[in-house]
């Protein structure tokens, strides 16, 4: 799941995983969009989200996401320009898998992706 | 305002085009905007910021170059400013902006950005606060000239640099 309220962002990380073999995705423009398709998709494998966004911001909906037993264990990853060291350990300590710094190159979210499913 | 305050802009936006863009800008002289009205665009990406430091950045370009921007970001071409290229510009500043708040914040200061809005308009021109210094940050690339705008509030965080 791709949740990010750019479509240019929600495209380039498509175009990034597509090309690695995924090819299944589901996109929210928030987090609220976002947990609406969690509750209609059981089978979600990780999550990408922005941090900066309307409506429900990336940080609210990580934490919705940790605080809801069906959702806790699905991986997320922020991608944020939010690098500031304390934004970053916030997130981690709520639960965040990892986190992806934009600007990115394409390498740098294959690769954490691959590692964060193991894949 | 010292202008060290518009350092952190630079180093972002030159981080951003020459990793999503894949482009690399030269930049000019920045220098202070007497008559805003005067300095013309036909696209313009601008985002609030709220803090610390407080006022307006812009990314202000032609319609070719914000066409060829958002080809080179998604791949895809453009013929026209539709609603993908204005995401585009939209995360385009969006990025500068989040990514100089990263630098500001390891030096003590820290700031909210808001949600970035786009204009599209022949030979627009965007408005100065009153109390707000308005600094223009000129770029030249393979892909055409463009500005980096910033407009802040003559704060004393701001003065601190």
């Amino acid at each position: 799941m791709i949740v990010d309220d750019s479509m240019t962002m929600r495209k380039i990380i498509k175009q990034i995983l597509t090309a690695e073999g995924f090819d299944r995705f589901i996109e929210a423009e928030d987090g609220n969009d976002a947990l609406n398709k969690l509750r209609l998709n059981d089978d979600v494998d990780l999550i990408l989200t922005d941090w900066n966004m309307p409506q429900m911001d990336g940080m609210t909906f990580l934490k919705a996401v940790k605080s809801t037993d069906a959702f806790k264990n699905i991986p997320v990853a922020m991608i944020t320009t939010e690098s500031a060291k304390e934004e970053i350990i916030e997130a981690l300590k709520v639960g965040a898998k990892d986190y992806i710094v934009k600007p990115f190159k394409p390498d740098i979210v294959r690769d954490k992706v691959k590692k964060i499913l193991g894949a | 305002m010292n202008v060290d305050v518009i350092n952190p802009f630079i180093h972002s936006t030159v981080n951003f085009f020459e990793t999503m863009v894949s482009i690399s800008p030269r930049r000019g002289k920045p220098y202070i905007a007497k008559d805003p009205s005067r300095a013309m665009t036909d696209v313009s990406g601008v985002i609030g910021i709220t803090g610390d430091v407080d006022g307006w950045v812009a990314i202000r370009l032609n319609r070719e170059t914000a066409l060829e921007i958002t080809a080179r970001m998604t791949g895809e071409e453009k013929k026209y400013i539709d609603s993908m290229v204005r995401d585009a510009i939209a995360e385009a500043v969006n990025i500068v902006a989040g990514s100089a708040k990263s630098e500001f914040s390891n030096k003590g200061q820290r700031f909210t950005i808001a949600i970035p809005t786009v204009v599209v308009g022949d030979d627009h021109s965007l408005s100065q606060a009153r109390g707000t210094v308005y600094m223009i940050i000129p770029f030249e690339s393979d892909i055409g000239s463009f500005s980096v705008d910033v407009c802040l509030a003559d704060t004393k965080a701001q003065n601190r640099g």
